[in-house]
Order: structure tokens, then sequence, then C-alpha cells
């Protein structure tokens, strides 16, 4: 069995623990992080993209406020590039009465979030689908990230400072030595789920960042963490219909927020207390609540084209808590094992939102330091990321690059501008286990046709690259040892930049690796590649399948069924480790269902 | 006013069109865009599988195992063959061969991943590709055409038995342009001396006995002459093997109809999205349809006819439409539709399921003489037929059972409009229709 | 900046199903990289657009040339020439537009200021050594076919001179005669008030403005939007009261009944009563037809006819109404173009860096002239510019629908283009 030595072992790969990761190995410790699947796979890669402006919680939660305002100022300097700064409005609408905008208003000024109240002609200007019955609208400061690019980019300035990042690894049980009452965590057996190997990590610091998950890993510790997963389904519209982050001026609730992302529109959110992290179904009254809340702010929604729908699930704590989940705190929670459960080395950081995966980070390895007797102060708040000189994000930025350098007739998913080069770039510096794990990276198939096209195409190129690799790898290859070689992911959702690089590895100014070669091709099974992307699209078509996406449906199902015949390649009985995972997409037992009565005031995130 | 306005203009409304102009009534076909040929492989599929999966070798008598509901089920066997058989001496007149196997089994040719496709009536030169013949495939691609990649397909005919091997050519070879279109590559491909350059470079390569498959790219109008001229120079066996949409050989089928419809003295009009339509109680206190208005710049402009065929298609055509609330119309009668009515029972959890999904069931029903009925049964309008991929109890798909099914329905409807519209009726009535 | 609504077209980018029937299709693209198609620069680019970004982050759709082919084929509705249109006006919105643009999109200046002095208008347009300076100063093709300044006055002098000819009736219809019949072609519109006043109407022709399309199709909206409300201003009254409003340049009614509101937003009521009241002159001769009114008093002409029926009259989506006309007449021996698009979709052929590109464009129209026998006489076409590119791509007098109509009736010349 493998072992592995290290200072500080962090489980999640999402924007927390490689939060983590980056601070700590900012901090000069060593240190490894192990995430089940991909990178984002959880919450991180399932949320709608806000940068809050600390707004929403500024009537309720002024504490929690301040830590936006303050994080969303430090984001903007150290991950720009994955930030798009689309400005928010908080919008009065007929359905919200009484003293809230007045105490909003007051409260943004006393935790110094930046507000201004505009013009309802000056907001429908900038926003004309806006509600023209809305009474007041308040500009903030929001934004809207790509949390996928942003997560990449923190992993990689993470492995510049020295840190191992080891996905596709599951965590089969931590290591403990001493006895009860005085336990201490000392490391981890994990498994690589790509090729079944156990590795064996040892750590004077386990932080559990697993966040929904988050139970379960503290569990192998003997310590009982009561995590609430909070389902929230989100629906992406087939485009931009508005272009500034839509907030209501009221209590957060359900379905009051739309965020323009990327391509599209996203309404977001429901809170519902679920069991099981990994088994999210999303109900039809959850997408007819959206729709009718995102009516309230932009009346004809709801008969716009729907992209998609999914379900992420917030690692919600409270200690001692037993009510409804909208009821839970959002603020970031540091459990002490040592303190709470006499359990040493041993942290776990979960609540909090992504805005403040930073502060996260900061306050939990201060924790870290404080318990391994070691003063190193937090840089990340003041260390870009690689990939900042780029800018902002803007909407047109891949149509810019691909007219700039011509590279239409390079286009393999036409419908987000993912050329040839940006995939077979991301094939051979990520991991690659599914094409959704390249969807992360590039955007591949996210567009209107959700693969009804470029799945196809990317299998095919994959499987040639493969082929054509001069010495095919063994199988035993692991996405990790790939992932160990250079990576660049600063650009990699540059047409530009991966068409001047074609077959290599794209020029890092920033790495800390050099002389390494781009890692082998690893071989797929392309059918197996097919039919898991395939189910993977399905999962979130199906609770929104009606006029033009089903017709778009329509079309795939004539291209992968009666023109390509997929259901009938060989190879039918294999499966990937997330095979199981795209399978499950259980239809709603009921129709129609109603949902809970409201509660008086929620919170939400 | 015209005998019969045809909506639609797939291979249901086409070929509906091209019977009934040559038995003599006047025919505007309308349509909101070019048909549908384009999406498709450009053949004629019968049907490929069983609802169970079971993979069908000879379909007409397969056909007996689909629910009795089933419009495949409406008609015999005999009508089917002449249907079918009429569709290719069409084509033939055109220049394109379409052939099956024998006595009528299914055609199993590869599709651009490499998976058997089944098939009843192929173009020639994609039947060329059958994979019931022993002969070894070669197959050709190109490094930059996005939609055909030889490799994979050549690996997945290899785990299934046949002997394949891959080819990548660069794109230059045939093109000097950088747009990687199909329908454009095959438009260039017609220009003289094209394949030269890519004769020069397979002439050597080629093992005795290879066949050799290409992407479907070769040739529009002139594919025929093209693709024998290609066999004598290269010394084999040419085919192709169709790929994503825009599909090159459902653009020439779509041509080759457009002609023989035009030359039957028909003719379609494109861009006309139906709007609204006229009724009025007919002698036997049935409503008849009286006009049916399209969309202009304008005004609505209303077409006039004694008969109307319904040839929308389903979903994907446009025939029927659904919002977020589980409500689905047909979109030019508003005719009810046998669709489930709540959301959630309208898919299976995977999308390859054989079963399919009960959504794609769901359509306009008929009754014996391909007029709809309502909910009770009873017929809707005395001068309305339905044909093609609106029809309930089908989800042609899945059945490997488009185009046939719009074929042979269309066939069936036309049939039924002759026996109460026949052409001497509209003699005296005056015509737009030109010839 | 537009003003969106969810009536706007980009919105019906929602409908596009990414089947690429339209590139398929498109005749630009079929003949030029630089093109990279309908849907590639319409619905697919119109989801990275942001009408409030302060940059346009793309230039290929600059070579749509708007001849909406891609409307026409798509199977699912998506208004892509209307979105590439706004597109390229967001352009000229954030990058400003060419002095040659900006004078194309001027037709109706240009008609006049040359209508001052046509002879030398013509020579000073004509000349090859100017052709010369235009192509290199402004980009002006120097092979693309240009129109002449009538030599014998504009439509409007001609109508001022026979005032006292004209006919007099309580039926009433009013003319449309759009700049290039007025400037160029006045005998167009003398041939349609001749067979409008041979059916019994007293022909109006009230003051009108250029309908705005070659700024729209230049990208200048605001300029457009001006024009566009002048003739609403002027015409709008006539629709009210039940004159139909009758144009025989198809590319201008398509702008007063479709592209001009819709591209500009404009729903308000007098706009839709100008909509409503607006006819192309075979749709209307067309519905006199079907009513049992049109004059059949027919001599026969005797020759064979191409008619390729423009973009801008398939894109009223009203059939082929002239080809219905003509085809009574007796000995026409019609024959039905069925090429996509002659090329030079308004302005679009005049550019130095797209003139080949619409002759390119062009051939499939050309080479179907050229099958149809070697003594042609005529081409007919409804649209005046696709005219003087069919008689550049093939040599042949090229004459509108109504001018052969005209002939029939025993009103006109066809030769010399006058009437009798």
């Amino acid at each position: 069995m493998r072992q592995l030595q290290t200072e500080i072992l962090v489980i999640g790969g999402g924007s927390t623990g490689t939060g983590v990761a980056w601070d700590a190995a900012l901090r000069g410790f060593q240190t490894v992080l192990v995430e089940k699947r991909d990178l984002t796979h959880g919450t991180t890669g399932r949320y709608h993209g806000l940068v809050h402006s600390g707004g929403r919680y500024v009537v309720k939660d002024p504490r929690s406020a301040e830590e936006c305002i303050q994080e969303n100022r430090i984001l903007r300097q150290t991950h720009t590039h994955c930030i798009e700064d689309t400005g928010g409005f908080f919008v009065v609408t007929p359905e919200d009465e009484g003293d809230y905008p007045d105490r909003f208003e007051r409260a943004c000024h006393d935790v110094g979030i930046p507000c201004s109240e505009i013009s309802i002609a000056a907001a429908l200007k900038q926003e004309p689908l806006l509600n023209p019955r809305t009474s007041r609208v308040f500009q903030l400061p929001d934004a809207a990230a790509d949390s996928f690019l942003a997560t990449h980019a923190t992993a990689q300035a993470a492995r510049q400072a020295g840190a191992t990042l080891l996905i596709y690894h599951e965590v089969l049980d931590l290591l403990l030595q001493g006895a009860e009452g005085d336990r201490r965590v000392v490391g981890a057996r994990v498994r690589d789920m790509t090729n079944g190997e156990e590795v064996m990590i040892h750590a004077d610091m386990v932080i559990n960042a697993s966040g929904a998950w988050a139970g379960q890993i503290a569990k192998f510790a003997g310590v009982d963490v009561k995590i609430i997963p909070g389902k929230g389904v989100m629906i992406a519209m087939n485009h931009r219909i508005v272009n500034t982050v839509l907030n209501r001026c009221k209590m957060p609730a359900d379905g009051d927020i739309i965020v323009p992302i990327h391509t599209v529109a996203v309404i977001g959110t429901t809170d519902e207390k679920v069991t099981d992290p990994e088994r999210l179904r999303i109900e039809p009254w959850e997408v007819a609540l959206m729709l009718e809340e995102g009516e309230k702010m932009v009346p004809g929604i709801s008969r716009a084209r729907v992209l998609r729908a999914w379900a992420g699930v917030r690692p919600l704590y409270q200690e001692g808590f037993s009510g409804e989940s909208r009821d839970v705190t959002r603020a970031l929670t540091l459990l002490d094992h040592r303190q709470r459960d006499a359990v040493s080395g041993f942290l776990t950081i979960t609540g909090g939102k992504w805005t403040t995966f930073r502060l996260m980070a900061e306050t939990t390895l201060d924790k870290a330091c404080e318990q391994l007797g070691i003063r190193r102060p937090c840089t990340t708040a003041t260390t870009p990321v690689p990939g900042i000189e780029q800018g902002h994000y803007w909407l047109g930025h891949r149509l810019h690059e691909v007219e700039e350098e011509h590279l239409q007739p390079e286009l393999i998913c036409e419908c987000e501008l993912v050329t040839r080069a940006m995939l077979e770039q991301a094939v051979q510096h990520n991991p690659t286990v599914t094409l959704d794990d390249l969807r992360r990276d590039v955007r591949l198939g996210m567009g209107p046709c959700q693969g009804g096209f470029c799945t196809y195409r990317a299998v095919c190129i994959l499987h040639t690259l493969a082929q054509n690799a001069e010495s095919p790898p063994p199988q035993a290859s692991s996405p990790n040892e790939r992932l160990d070689s250079a990576w660049e992911v600063a650009y990699l959702q540059s047409p530009a930049h991966n068409s001047k690089v074609p077959g290599k590895a794209p020029a890092s100014t920033t790495s800390i690796t050099s002389g390494e070669t781009s890692t082998p091709i690893p071989s797929f099974d392309a059918n197996l590649l097919l039919r898991d992307f395939l189910q993977e699209r399905w999962k979130g078509l199906t609770p929104i399948l009606w006029g033009q996406q089903l017709k778009q449906e329509r079309l795939d199902e004539l291209i992968y069924l009666s023109l390509l015949n997929v259901e009938h390649l060989p190879g039918e009985e294999a499966t990937s480790p997330l095979t199981d995972f795209y399978r499950y997409n259980p239809q709603p037992e009921q129709f129609p269902v109603n949902p809970p009565e409201p509660t008086e005031e929620s919170s939400h995130d | 006013m015209i005998d019969l306005l045809v909506i639609g203009a797939g291979l249901t409304g086409l070929t509906a069109a091209i019977r009934a102009a040559q038995a003599g009534l006047t025919v505007r076909v309308i349509s909101q865009g070019v048909g549908s040929q384009l999406w498709g492989a450009g053949t004629i599929d019968l049907l490929g599988y069983l609802p169970d999966h079971t993979p069908v070798q000879m379909p007409l008598v397969a056909r007996e195992q689909l629910p009795p509901e089933h419009p495949l089920r409406q008609v015999d066997a005999a009508t089917i063959d002449k249907a079918l058989a009429s569709v290719q001496d069409w084509l033939a007149a055109e220049g394109f061969a379409y052939v099956g196997a024998d006595q009528g089994a299914n055609l199993w040719l590869p599709s651009a991943v490499g998976a058997k496709r089944p098939t009843y009536i192929a173009p020639s030169t994609q039947a060329a590709a059958r994979l019931d013949d022993p002969a070894p495939l070669h197959i050709v691609g190109f490094d930059r055409l996005r939609d055909f990649y030889p490799t994979l397909l050549a690996d997945n005919l290899r785990r299934q038995g046949h002997d394949a091997r891959a080819h990548m050519l660069p794109l230059d070879l045939i093109t000097q342009r950088h747009d990687a279109n199909n329908v454009h590559l095959a438009q260039e491909f017609e220009e003289p001396a094209r394949f030269d350059a890519l004769v020069g470079s397979l002439r050597y390569v080629i093992k005795p006995g290879e066949r050799i498959a290409f992407p479907a790219i070769l040739g529009l109008a002139k594919h025929a002459q093209l693709v024998a001229d290609l066999q004598s120079a290269i010394g084999a066996p040419i085919a192709e093997i169709p790929t994503l949409p825009p599909s090159v050989p459902g653009f020439r089928l779509h041509n080759a109809l457009s002609h023989q419809l035009e030359k039957a003295g028909g003719r379609v009009e494109t861009n006309m999205k139906p709007l609204e339509f006229g009724t009025e109680k007919s002698k036997s206190e049935k409503d008849n349809i009286t006009w049916v208005a399209t969309a202009t710049s304008a005004r609505p402009r209303r077409h006039y006819a004694h008969a109307y065929l319904l040839a929308t298609g389903g979903f994907l055509g446009g025939g029927f439409n659904t919002d977020h609330t589980g409500r689905s119309w047909e979109t030019v009668f508003n005719l009810s539709l046998t669709l489930p009515r709540h959301r959630d029972q309208w898919f299976r959890p995977e999308f390859l399921d054989p079963a399919g999904h009960a959504l794609f069931q769901g359509g306009v029903q008929v009754n014996h003489a391909w007029q709809p009925v309502d909910a009770q049964g009873k017929l809707v309008y005395g001068n309305l037929w339905a044909a093609g991929n609106l029809l309930a109890h089908a989800d042609a798909i899945r059945s490997r059972s488009h185009e046939a099914l719009a074929i042979v329905t269309a066939a069936a409807a036309v049939e039924a409009i002759l026996v109460q519209h026949q052409p001497a009726i509209s003699a005296g009535s005056a015509t737009s229709s030109r010839t | 900046m537009h003003n969106i609504s969810w009536e706007s077209v980009e919105h019906t980018l929602d409908e596009c199903i990414k089947c690429n029937i339209c590139t398929a299709y498109c005749p630009v693209s079929a003949v030029t990289d630089r093109f990279p198609g309908p849907k590639y620069v319409g619905p697919q680019a119109q989801r990275f657009r942001d009408i409030g970004q302060h940059e346009s982050p793309d230039a290929s759709v600059d070579y749509c040339s708007g001849c909406r082919v891609c409307n026409d084929v798509c199977p699912t509705g998506v208004n892509i020439a209307e979105i590439n249109a706004r597109a390229r006006a967001e352009i000229v919105d954030k990058r400003g537009i060419s002095l040659r643009n900006r004078l194309l999109g001027r037709n109706e200046t240009i008609g006049m200021l040359g209508n001052i002095a046509p002879t030398v208008a013509n020579f000073a347009l004509h000349n090859p050594l100017s052709r010369i300076l235009a192509e290199k100063v402004m980009g002006i093709a120097k092979e693309a076919p240009l129109p002449r300044w009538s030599e014998n006055g504009s439509l409007r002098e001609w109508l001022q001179r026979t005032t006292r000819k004209r006919l007099r009736a309580p039926k009433k219809v009013v003319y449309f005669h759009g700049c290039a019949t007025q400037y160029y072609e006045p005998f167009v519109g003398k041939a349609a008030i001749a067979v409008l006043e041979h059916h019994g109407y007293e022909v109006i022709v009230p003051p009108q403005n250029c309908c705005g399309l070659p700024m729209l199709s230049n990208g200048e909206f605001e300029a457009a939007r001006g024009y566009h409300q002048r003739n609403v201003a002027t015409l709008s009254s006539f629709a009210r009261g039940g004159f139909p409003i009758i144009g025989t340049s198809t590319s201008c009614t398509l702008t007063l009944k479709e592209e001009a509101p819709e591209l500009l937003d404009m729903r308000d009521e007098a706009s839709e009563e100008l909509v409503h009241g607006t006819w192309d002159i075979f749709e209307w001769l067309r519905e006199l037809h079907e009513q049992g009114e049109l004059r059949t008093d027919f001599r026969p002409l005797a020759m064979v006819l191409p008619y390729h029926a423009p973009c801008q009259q398939r894109a009223h989506r009203i059939g082929k109404p002239a080809l219905e006309i003509l085809d009574l007449i007796p000995e026409l021996d019609l024959r039905e173009s069925r090429a996509r698009c002659c090329g030079i979709a308004g302005t679009y052929g005049y550019k130095t860096e797209k003139y080949q590109i619409a002759m390119d464009v062009g051939e499939e129209l050309f080479s179907f002239v050229r099958e149809q026998g070697p003594d042609l006489q005529y081409t007919a076409c409804d649209s005046e510019t696709c005219r003087w590119q069919l008689e550049h791509g093939t040599d042949i007098a090229s004459r509108h629908p109504i001018e052969f109509l005209a002939a029939a009736y025993g009103l006109y010349d066809l030769d010399k283009r006058a009437l009798l």
C-alpha cells in the first residue's frame, strides 16, 4: 500500500477544501487534499454563482453581511478572471410590502455596503425585462462567479505553493491513535476510485472540509457532527434574460434571486431538508415555484426556454438544532474537535457560503496553527491566483476570441464555443474520468443542445487522441499522476490561448514545475463516456422538458438513437465511478405535490 | 381554391403531395421551414427494434408483434410494399438508387459511431457498407471534419467482429475551405477534378477486397456519377456513412422529392407558419375546414382547399407543443392529443431505456380513414386527414420506423382522400397552382 | 441601443435547436469562409452578446448579406436575419460606421443630388476613373452594378407634368414608389400607375421618404427610425382611411410592413396601421384576381421569361403572386428560378470586400438564366438592385414583372421602357 506523509490533510475538493489547501500551502505547510470525485463535483459546482454583496443578509444577519462585502472586495482582486462584475439590483416588487426596504437601506449604510437607490426608469433601461411595476430599486456590488474556474484557479495556486491534490480519492477511514477521551486523528486511508488502489496518508492535522458529507467523515473519528443537508433547486434559462443580479428586496426566501452567469440566467433557489446529499430529486412543484417567483421580478420569464435544472445541497450546521433547514444559520462554523469531543488533530469547517470560502479557510488555518503551535500569518487575501491578468470575465469573452482568431471551424461544442484545442488541452492537463469533468473544465455540453452534437464529437476526439498517443499508457495510470504534473488552468477557458499551443501544454509564466512534459493521454472506454454523459445530461433535463427544450431533446434522441444507435454499442455492462450517480434520477411519486407552507421569516443564502 | 392543402414538408407531406398530384389533384404544400429530412440519415427505416428491444430481421413479419393500435398495423403488407416501392421509383427517376436487403429483411449498416443500425431501404451508396458483407471496410475520415471520426467507428466495428480499419486524411485534399459544413463540402465535391488528390492518396494504400467508406459528403445532385467515377478511379467499392445533421443524404432526398413534386404539378411554399383556420358546417352536419391562414409580413394569408392533410410531425417537427404546466396542444387545429397529463409521467429515469418515454407514444388519434378523431372517437372535421409522425401509438424514433411510417401513412391517407375527392370534382375550380 | 422586450427578435434564439439547416442553405457561407453561417452569427452568437456591454464581441456578422434564406428554411422559426441586423446595429453603435456605409445607406439623398443634373451625375459616377477612385477611397467595388439616374427626370417630375392626364375616380389607391423608382427607374412607376388606372383606380402619390432599409441593413438604426417615423406620419392616415398603400419595390414594402417596425421595436398604433395597409403590388393584384376583378384583356407575350422571386419578396411569405398573375398572360413561357439569392442583397455586393462573394452567390441564378436558352430577351424580378445584379451577371435585360403586365395590357413598351 502506498504511504504518504504530510502535515495537513484536507478532505473535500469544493471551494472550501481547495481554499483550505491553498491557505495551508501558502503558510508553508506540507499539504495534501483528497476529493472523492472531481473538484467542485459536490455543492460548489451546483450553485448559482452569486458573489454576495452582503445585501441579502444585511437586515437579518449584519455580521454575515459584513463578511460578504469584505470577501466580495477581496475576491475581485484575487480571483478577478473568475468573476463577472454584473452589479446587483435589490428590487421591491408589488408583492414586497412593508418597511423592509427602508430597514434594508439603513442596514446597508450601517454595515458599509455601497447601496444607492436608482430610478425605476434607469433600472428598466439597464434591465428592460424587469417588472415595470417595481416600486424601488437599489444598486449593490453583487457579482457572478464561475465556481468551477475559481476552484480550479485556487487549486492551481495551492499546487504552485506545494500542495498535492488527489481527486477521485475517497476516504475509507480515518487513522486514529489513543484511547477514548484522548483520541488523535493522524491521517486517512483513501482509495483511488479509478483503479481501486488504496493509499495511506499520515498527517499531523486532518481538516474535514467535505461540506454536506462532513458528518460521514466525522463519524470515522467517532465524532457526531450533525449536518443538515439543505437541498436547493436551481433552473437555468436558455440565455441571459438579465445581465444584472436581481434580488428581491425582502427577507430571503425561495426563488428570489436571478443570477446572470456565463450564457445563462439562473433562478434560485429552494431550501429543503434532505437525508442523503447524494440522492437528490427535483420535484415539479420546486420547478414551478422557481418560475412563479421568477415571474414576480421578470414577468414573462416562465414562458422562455429553460435549459436545465439541478439541485445542490448546502452543508448547514447548527449545534443542537432540530427544526426546519431554512432556519439554520448561514454563518461559517469551525468545529474544534479537541475542545468539543476530546479528539485532537481534527477540525471540521462547515456552514458558510461560496463568497466567504477564503475567510473560512483563513479561520480554519488560524485554528490549525494555534493547535500545532506555529505562528504563520494568512496571505490569501493579498495573493492573486494565476490568471487574473485576463481581467474580469465578460459575456462576450469567448465569442470575441473566436472571432479574433478565426476559430469558427474549430468549434466542437458550438453552443458554448469550446474549440477542439480547448478540449484537447483540458484532457491532457486535467484529470478526466467522465466527460462531465471536461464540462466543468471548459463548459462542454452546457449550452442549449445539452450535448446533442458535442457529446459525439468529444468522445470521438478523446478516443482518437488516445489512439494516436505514441505509447498508450498502462491502464493503471491514475488521473492523479497526470494531475501531479504540469497543470495549467488559468487559461482553460480561453479559446485564443489554447489555439496558440496546439497539442502542447499551455506556456505558463507561473508554473512551478519546470521540465515536466504533458501528461500521457489516458485510454478511454469511449462507449462508456458516451453513455455516461448522455445520462448525466438527461438527469438535468427531465425536470424541465417542455416547449423548445423538449423539441431539442427529441432532436438529440433522433441523433443518438436513430442516427448513431448508441444504445446498441458494445460494452454495455461497463460502468465508471459515476455511472450509478448519473442513473439515480427518480421520478416524483405523485403530482402535484404541494410545497410546504411557507414560514413567516425564512433564511436563505 | 385548390384540392388539397398539405401542412408540412417532411417525408409525410412531400410524398403525400406527390401522390395526390400524380392522381390529378391540385396540391400545395405549406411548411414552416425546409423539411425534416436533413435531420436524418436519408435512409428509410421501417422497423428496427420491437418494444421489448428485440432486433428485427424481417420488419414486415415482426410488425405483427407491434401493439394493435400502432399505425403500421393499420395497413397491410402489400400497401406498405407498394408505398415504399413508389418512393424508390421517384428517387430512381431523380438519379438516386435506393435498395433494400433481399426478401424483405433489414439492412444492417454502420452508424458514424460504429453501431449496427437497422434500416429497410437505403441509398445504394450507404447500402454498400452493409455489415453482412464480409469484405473489409476501410473507413476514411478527414481531420478537420467535426461530424465524422473513423477511429472510433472502426474500433467499434472490430469489437463486434467486423473487419474494419480507420484512415484519417487531411481535409485539404478535398477543399480549400476552412468551413466544415457537410452540405457545403458535398457541394464543393461536385466541382471538376475535386477528388483527384483524394484518389491519388488512396490508390496505393487500399488492400484488395476492401470497401472504402467515406462520410456522406460525396456530392449532391451529381452524387451517383461522382461515386461511379470515384469507384473506377480508386478501383474499390465506395460507400457512405451518414454524419450528424445537417445530413447530405437527407438533403439529396429532400431535393429529389421536391423536384418530383414540381414535376407532378405541386409546389412547396416555405416559411408558412399557420396562425388560424376557418370552419363551416358541411352537408353531413360535420364541420369542415374552409381555410388555413399563415403569417405573412403583414396580414395573415388564407389558403383555401377542399381537403387538408395535417403532416406536421410530432414534437420535433412542430406538430405538438407543451408548456411547464404540462399542458400540450396540437399546433394547427388544436386537435386532442393522447399524451400523459402530468409531466412526471412523461419520461423514464434513463435516457436510453429500451422501453422509450411515455410522452412519445402520444399523438393524434385517427379513424380507419386516417381522419383525426376526438377523445370520444368522433370525427373532428369532415375534410381533415392526418398522417406521419404526429399519429399516436408509435415512438418511431425508438422503434426505427420514422421514414416508413411517414411514407406508408401518407400513402394510406391520400388513398382515403381520393375516395372523397376525385380529381374530377375540382375540374371546374379556379387554381392558383402552377404546373 | 435597442429597447428589449419579450417581442424582440433576439428572444427567438430560444427556438433554435442547433440543427444547422440554415447554414446548409446559406448562400453566403456556401461560398466564403468569411461568413461562419447564420446559426453561428445569429442564435448562437446572440447568447454571448449583452446589449449593455461596452464592447461588441464579434465582427463576422457583418458578412451576413441579410438575404433571409435562413429564416425561410429554419424549421423552428428563429428570426435569424433580424437578429443579425440588430447585432450589426450594435457594432455600428459601438464602433461607428464607415463613410462608405453611411453613403450607401442614404440612397434617397444621393438620388436627389444626382437628379439635379443626371447626365453629369451619370458621367461622374460611371466613368472608369471615378469608379477606380471610388474603390480606392471608399471601398465601393469598381465592377459593382450601380444604377444610372433617369435622364428624363424623376417620377415625381413626370407626375407633375401629367397631373391633368391622371385618372380621377372614386376608387383610390396610394402608390409607394421608393427611391429607385423615383430617381433611377421612373418607368417602373409609370407602368404600375398605368396598370392601376387600367383597373379604374385613381392613384394618389403622397410625399414619402426612403423606407429606411439601406440604413437598417448598414446598421444605422437611429437614422432609419427618423425615416420610418416620417413615413408613418404621412402614410398611416391613408391606411386608416381604407386606401391600400401599394408598392412596386418589394424591399420597400417589406420594410414598411415588417422590417422597420420589428427591427426598431415600433409597435405603436400608427405603425401597425401602416403595416396592415401596405401591399406588394402583385399581392394586391392577386387579391383583385381572387375577387374576379383583375382585367384579363391581355395581348400575348410570346417569349421565354425566367422569373426570380428575390429574397425580399420571399420574405413577405405570400407565395409568388407575380408568377401567378403573369401566368395568365397568353404565350408567356415563365421559368421559375429556384436560386436562393442573386447575391447583391441591397448594398452588400457594392462593397469591395463583398463584391466577389456576391458574384459567387449569384452564380446559381446566373447559370439558371443561361440554361433557359440562348435567345432570351429579358429576365423578370421584383427588386431593383437584384435586376441590376442580374443584368450584370448575365448581360440580359431585366424588368420588373409589372412592366410585363403593363405590356400585356398594351400600355407599355418593354424595349423602350416607356408608356405607349
